[in-house]
Formats: structure tokens, sequence, C-alpha cells
């Protein structure tokens, strides 16, 4: 048996409800600040689950920081590059490269990874066809001879899920091996899992690594309160009263980079990647086991990886997104993983909302800025933690993180489960 | 790095436009015979281009005895089903409640949406603009049913085939466009390497003939407009293309350890051997006409497997017929092949099948295991008019025999993603110790 390699993390960038970089989504949430609020993009007076958190004073050009892309991407996809800008800077990459020869500089893109966990299609992707329906009347043979005059060229292009890793890839020169994930709100996470485990494999030295996602349009938001998983008023997990979960938008980014090229870059190492782990129910796509067979398998997965004891672990972000089913099932998991003494866990969507693909990759960026100041982040929301499990260690208030280890967990539609540990620098 | 795990392909599973089993899709591509034709499954009649190679005569009930799951299941996800079953009964194993946490999935997922009928009638009822009013939407048709919602998610497909198959361990739906189906194949090699699980279903689905996808397509001039001629309007590396033919299908493989093969006396049809998985970052549709991009993916995955371009008999071309992808792509075989560019003998399926865009490189995946085994390399049908940029030693005409040691697949996306997998005769030796 070999050591893996180590995976360290030289950038990170976030973007959601609560702010435009990870100091200041964890200042919020010590603040006890949600930005679930009603939504604003649309007239919701008579939405029957009218909350989500919305990116405040959202202005795509900013954003996205070069205008004419904007005729080629989808909100989505501006948001996904706004983090990874902000990643890439923090870990100096385009400014060292640039002091590379020639032939380094392009050994050094080929030798960069991109993994992007993205929310794939959404609905709006296929308004841009509505004028062109209503004026054929929805019929087939003049909705095809009237195409190319009544719908934009570029459509296809501006809806590809992939968009993020084709453009993130072109602004910034990357060139190594690659992986788009649409594995609902896994995706983040893997994206982060499958970077670090490119670069443990040799096959990368460094990587960027996005979740990006924003599900709040009108179609979306009314089939998951159709399927039973929205919230009336307030995302309160582990609380007895607990109705649902309400979605946000927003993108995390990492920069992932082998130990050896970190110190060879003299970059600054915010913290590691220690493991990974992964189970799927298979219960089909909504469907969630009561035991919580598939959160456990993917912690105890994730400890075993990791090399740790489960007392190493100082705090848990759990999924926690609010549902009945969910966190009552999550929570059976953490404590039959961890026992009687598990240490504070919490989660932060009570503030952010549910980022779907995103969630696992800003949670883990999130994760990585509670751990350097030593902090778990209360979850305001909860009154009173649901009896049957009321030994989880959760709580209203902040309380001190037990190590420099984290453990994030992340869960998906399709039964999916993944966990994360990662420890500060 | 040789002591890590080898990867067998032990099990196949084809639903495509040359036939809805692995056998008969096999027999089509050795006969050169093309499936473009006139699309049947809705009325194209207004579009500049109306021909496409569709899956025919597939019945999901005659294959799939599970009212339930299929009510949860579009078009592509039939084909998946049905493709992943082939894959299992011919593999000879199937997780089981002990082996279930050691199995994983992989699949490259086509682009997920709403379906013409749902979209018209949402359009009709809702459509506001380029928007949709949110008012009338909630009394649409479209916007109460939950079978919408269900069939466009992402990770439906990955959904449906986990719970019929029992599979516990990781599981991921990727979509890098064109390339998606040879990322999950390499996907799930590496989960498997790494010791994530012992054995994985991974492959891909797609079905884009449909009046939103074609359209998609149309709008961008990617599709060959020859609807008077559909049996020779693929027509990969010849100089006349003029765009690729849409197909639709799906493709499964079940890998496994080397050892969790041999151990059970496995029929292995060949070694996925190598992934090379790299990023053009130069435009959206293109990879730079030098082939960069592709060079490097081709390079990485025979040093991943081990080989050199010596070792090199077949190249499974991404070949989409269209002209920039197949220069760019024949630029990328000189490079890599060098000399020996002339020996290595090159097809593109798709010349027969079409493109199944997300699904295309799992298909092409299955069609390298099955070159390997039968030592006989499929056609690039309809190749007459030689192309300067594009001089290779293609098959065509006939099937042709040849003893295979390695063969490559590329899959070249819409992003800039490019997958090659290399594969090995499961006896080839060459370059290791």
């Amino acid at each position: 048996m070999t050591a893996k390699p180590a995976v360290v993390v030289t950038g990170s960038g976030a973007i959601c409800g609560s702010g435009r970089s990870p100091a200041a989504i964890v200042d919020a949430l010590l603040e006890g600040r949600s930005a679930l609020a009603p939504i604003a993009t649309w007239d919701v007076a008579h939405w029957p689950r009218p909350i989500a958190a919305e990116i405040a004073d959202y202005n795509a050009a900013v954003l996205a920081g070069d205008r004419k892309l904007l005729k080629l991407i989808r909100r989505t996809d501006v948001v996904g590059l706004y983090a990874a800008g902000e990643a890439v800077a923090e870990a100096g990459f385009v400014v060292y490269r640039g002091g590379l020869d020639e032939a380094a500089a392009a050994r050094f893109s080929e030798r960069t990874g991109l993994y992007v966990g993205s929310g794939g299609g959404t609905y709006q992707n296929q308004y841009d066809y509505f004028p062109l329906i209503r004026e054929t009347g929805g019929e087939l043979p003049g909705f095809g001879s009237e195409l190319v005059s009544g719908v934009n060229p570029m459509w296809l292009l501006k809806s590809l899920p992939n968009n993020v890793l084709c453009h993130v890839g072109i602004r910034f020169g990357i060139k190594g091996p690659n992986a788009c994930i649409t594995n609902h709100s896994v995706s983040g996470m893997l994206a982060i899992v499958e970077g670090a485990a490119g670069i443990a494999n040799g096959e990368a030295d460094r990587a960027v690594a996005i979740g990006h996602d924003t599900p709040i349009e009108p179609q979306n938001v009314l089939y998951y309160h159709g399927a039973g998983l929205l919230a009336r008023e307030m995302l309160r997990p582990f609380d007895e009263s607990r109705d649902g979960s309400l979605m946000g938008e927003g993108a995390g980014a990492l920069m992932l980079e082998s130990d050896a090229s970190a110190r060879a870059r003299g970059a600054a190492v915010l913290g590691r990647v220690l493991g990974a782990g992964h189970a799927t129910e298979s219960e089909g796509l909504l469907a969630i086991r009561e035991d919580g067979d598939g959160p456990a398998r993917a912690m105890r997965a994730a400890l075993a990886d990791a090399g740790i004891d489960r007392g190493d672990v100082g705090m848990i972000v759990a999924h926690g997104n609010g549902t009945p089913a969910s966190d009552a099932s999550e929570a059976l998991a953490i404590l039959d993983v961890f026992g009687a003494n598990a240490p504070p866990v919490t989660g932060f969507k009570w503030a952010i909302g549910h980022l779907i693909a995103a969630a696992g990759a800003i949670e883990t960026v999130l994760a990585f800025e509670a751990l350097r100041r030593g902090v778990v982040p209360g979850i305001p929301t909860l009154e009173r933690i649901d009896p049957a499990f009321a030994a989880l260690p959760v709580s209203r208030t902040a309380a001190r993180s037990r190590s420099d280890i984290a453990l994030v967990l992340s869960r998906g539609f399709g039964g999916t489960d993944a966990a994360l540990v990662v420890r500060a620098a | 790095m040789t002591a890590r795990r080898r990867v067998a392909i032990t099990g196949l599973g084809l639903v495509t436009p040359a036939g809805n089993d692995v056998a008969s899709t096999w027999a089509t591509l050795q006969s050169g015979r093309s499936m473009g034709g006139p699309i049947t499954i809705f009325d194209a009649s207004g579009f500049s281009t109306r021909i496409a190679a569709e899956v025919k005569n597939f019945d999901p009930r005659a294959v799939i005895d599970d009212r339930r799951l299929l009510k949860y299941a579009n078009r592509s996800h039939a084909f998946a089903l049905a493709a992943a079953d082939q894959a299992f009964a011919d593999a000879g194993v199937r997780p089981t409640p002990a082996t279930s946490p050691r199995w994983g999935l992989a699949v490259g997922t086509g682009m997920m949406g709403m379906g013409w009928p749902e979209l018209s009638s949402l359009g009709l009822a809702a459509g506001d603009g380029e928007d949709v009013d949110p008012e009338r939407l909630l009394a649409s048709d479209t916007g109460r049913d939950p079978m919408v919602f269900c069939r466009a998610q992402n990770a439906a497909g990955l959904a449906l085939l986990g719970r019929r198959h029992g599979i516990g361990g990781y599981a991921t739906s990727v979509h890098t466009a064109c390339a998606s189906g040879g990322q999950a194949i390499g996907t799930a090699m590496k989960l498997i390497r790494r010791g994530t699980v012992d054995c994985a279903l991974a492959g891909g689905f797609d079905s884009m003939v449909n009046p939103v996808g074609l359209a998609g397509f149309c709008l961008l001039g990617a599709v060959s407009p020859d609807n008077d001629d559909p049996t020779h309007a693929s027509r990969p590396f010849d100089a006349t293309r003029n765009g690729f033919v849409l197909g639709e299908g799906a493709g499964f493989v079940v890998l496994e350890a080397w050892e969790h093969a041999l151990a059970r006396g496995a029929r292995i049809y060949a070694e996925l051997a190598g992934d090379g998985n790299s990023l053009s970052s130069y435009r959206i549709t293109d990879s730079h006409p030098s082939g960069d991009g592709p060079i490097q993916a081709m390079r990485w995955a025979l040093a991943d497997a081990d080989a050199t371009p010596d070792d090199v008999d077949y190249v499974n071309a991404h070949g989409t017929s269209t002209p920039m992808n197949d220069r760019s792509e024949s630029a990328a075989i000189h490079v890599v092949f060098g000399d020996g560019a002339g020996r290595v003998s090159v097809s593109s399926t798709k010349s027969m099948m079409g493109h199944l865009i997300a699904a295309a490189g799992a298909v092409e995946a299955a069609i390298c295991a099955l070159s390997i085994h039968h030592g006989v390399l499929p056609v690039n049908a309809n190749y007459v008019n030689p192309d300067p940029d594009c001089e290779l030693n293609l098959v065509t005409g006939q099937a042709r025999p040849h003893a295979v040691r390695v063969a490559l697949s590329n899959s070249l996306g819409f992003g800039g993603s490019n997958s090659c997998l290399a594969f090995r005769h499961p006896e080839f030796d060459g370059g290791r110790a």
C-alpha cells in the first residue's frame, strides 16, 4: 500500500444569496442572516411556495466579466464562471503561468484539469422556442420551416450543460483531464472528488473544481412543490416542524493542487482533501431509505479512504435539506456512524437555500472557511430538534470545531450519497 | 504504475439504428449498410434536415418487464434499460444484495428537457415571449404533470438503471455533449482502478431525434441536409461531407476488475486499458485544425494503456462527417501516428448508424471491444471522394479481417472535451513486463 498523494486547496470562490465570497457567506451564517426571502424574479403573490435564496443585484455582465460572452451562456454559467474566476485568482494560477517559458506554460496548462458539477438543462432553456411555437400554433411543419428566422441560431450552444467547462477552459487556458457531472445534488461534491482523484492518480498536477446551479425558475419550483419537497416559509434542518427544502442559487469553486505543485509554486495552502466515500440506495428517483443506509455507508467509506478515525472529525456539515425524510435518515446515519460522541453537526441550507448541483461544492468551500475560523456555525431556524433523533448534536448557536477536520455530506436524486473529508491547512 | 488494477470488459449491450442488440448491430456494421432514412417518429417535413438514423421496431414493453419503471422512462431511458439488460445477461454476472455496494454506475446522459408535446403545449398555454407567464404556468397541464419533472431529471436514467439492477456503490451521470459516453466509461474504469468499486455498469444513452433536438442542430447547420439521399448523407472523411446524420440509442458495458473476471471464468472481450481525457479550450464547436486537443487525448490514452502508436491496429474515429471535425481529427491521427498513420486502420461507424451524441462514445467503445474479440474491423461507409486533408487508411467497402492488439475510440464533444479510450486484446502483453 502506497500512501495517497496529498491534494491541497490553493484557491476558493463562492457566490450565493448570502454573499459573493466564502468569508462574506460565513459571516452571514454566523450572524444568523438568511438569504431566503420571497422570490423577486417573478410575481409570487399566488405562488404556493414563494420563498428562495436569490442572488441580490444580479448583474450578468459584471459577474461574467465579459459582456460578449452573455450571448453564449446562461445565468447558471455566469455564476459558475464567477466562482471559478475567484478560485483561480486566489491561487495565483494565471500570474504563475505567465512567468513560465512557452513550453513550460503549455505543459502547465495540459497538466491542469477542470471538473464541473452542473445543473444541466433547465426548463427555461427551452423557452427560446415559445415565440415560434405560438406563431405556428404548435404545428410542426410550420415550426420546422420557420425555425431559422424564428429562433436564436446559438440556442443549442447556449443550452449546453457543459458550458462552464467550455468557457472556464477557454478563459484560463485549461487543457487537461476534465468532467462535467450532471448528477443532481451530488454533482458539486463529485466534481471535487474527481478533481482530487485526478491529481492523486497523477493525471493532473492541479484542477479547478466547480459546482454551479440556478434552479430558481417557475417551472422547476412548481415541480419541486408538486413532489412535496418545498417548505412553506422556512428551511429548518432537523427541526421537528421541518416541512421541506427551499432553493438557492450560485456556485462554489476550489483550486485543487498536488502538494508538490503547490510547494513548487510557493502557493499558500488553504486546506486539503483527505478522502471521499460513496453509496447509492437505488430505490428510485425520489425515494429514500428510512434507515440512512446510503449516507452511513458513504460516511464510513470516506473515513476509511481518509485513513482517519471517526473521533478525528471536528465537525459535520450535513446535507440538511429540511425535508422530513432526508433529514431523518441522515440524522440516523450520523448517529449510527459517530455514536454517542458525534462532533457538532451543522448545515448551511437554512441560510443559502439548496443550490442543487452546486450544493456540495459551495458547502465544501464554506466548510474550509469555517474550519479556518475553528467555528461550527449554528442553525438559527432550529427551534426544537425532532425527538426521533434527539441525540444529534445540532444547535441554534455556533460551537467550536473539535478539530481541523470536517466531514461534508451531499445527497441527490436516484438515492446517491457522497461524503467528503477535508482538513484546514 | 503497472501494479494498478486492470479492467475487463465482460458484457455488452446495444440498441442502435444498426440493430436492437449486439449481434444485429455488429452484422450491420460489417455489411457497410448505412441506416440513414427519412424521419418517421415525428413530422419533420418543415425542417431543413428531414433525415436521421432511427432505432426501428423497438418496443420497450417487449424487452423490459417492468411497466412501472417504464412509466418514468422517456425514449432514451428505454434504450438505456434495454441495453443494460443485454449487457448484464451477456456478462453472466449482476449485483446481488451482498455485492451491490461494490458495483458502480457511470452513464453519459443526453441534454435533458421537455419533450415536444409538453413543450409545445406549455408554449401555447403559458408562453410569454421567450419566457413563461407564471400565472398561466400554474394552471397548465405541463406544469401539473409530475412525469415531466421526473423524466427531465439528469439523474433519471441513473435512477432507473440503479433501481432495476440494485447498484449500491458510486453512481454518476456525466455530460460532455458528444464525448459523454466515452467519458462515462473512462470514469467507470477509474473507479475500479482506484478501488472505489470492483465492477461497474457503464455506458450512454440519448435520443435527440425529436423536434427540439433536431432544431438545435439545424440552427447550427451541423446536420447533413441531403434529404434526397439519406443512406449516403453520413460520409465521414469524404471530401464532399456536409454534416452529420443524427442517430439515437444506447450502449452499455459491464466492467470488472481483472481478477474478478478471471475468478469466475468470464469471457473477456477486451481490456479497457486507457483513458485520455483532454480539453481543447479553443472553440465551443471545434477543435483546432491542427488537432490540438484530440492529439493529447490519444497520446494520454496510449500512455495510460502502456501502449505505443505501433501497437494500435484500429482507430474507431469520432468521424462525424462535418467538415471541421474530420479535418481536425485526421490531423490529430497524423500527428500521433506519424509515419505509421498509413498503417493503422480507421473507420467511423457513424457512417452507418449516425451520431448518437451522448451515447456515441459508449456504443463505439462496445464496437472496439467487438473488433478485438472478432478480429474484424467495421466499415467506414460512403467514402468515395478522397480529401487531401483526411488521408487515412480507411476501412472501405467490406469489413476488414484484422487481428487487433490495441484499439482506440475517439469521442470529441461540443464544449471541447476530448475522450479517447484505449482497448487491449486480453492476450496482448506488449509494453508490459
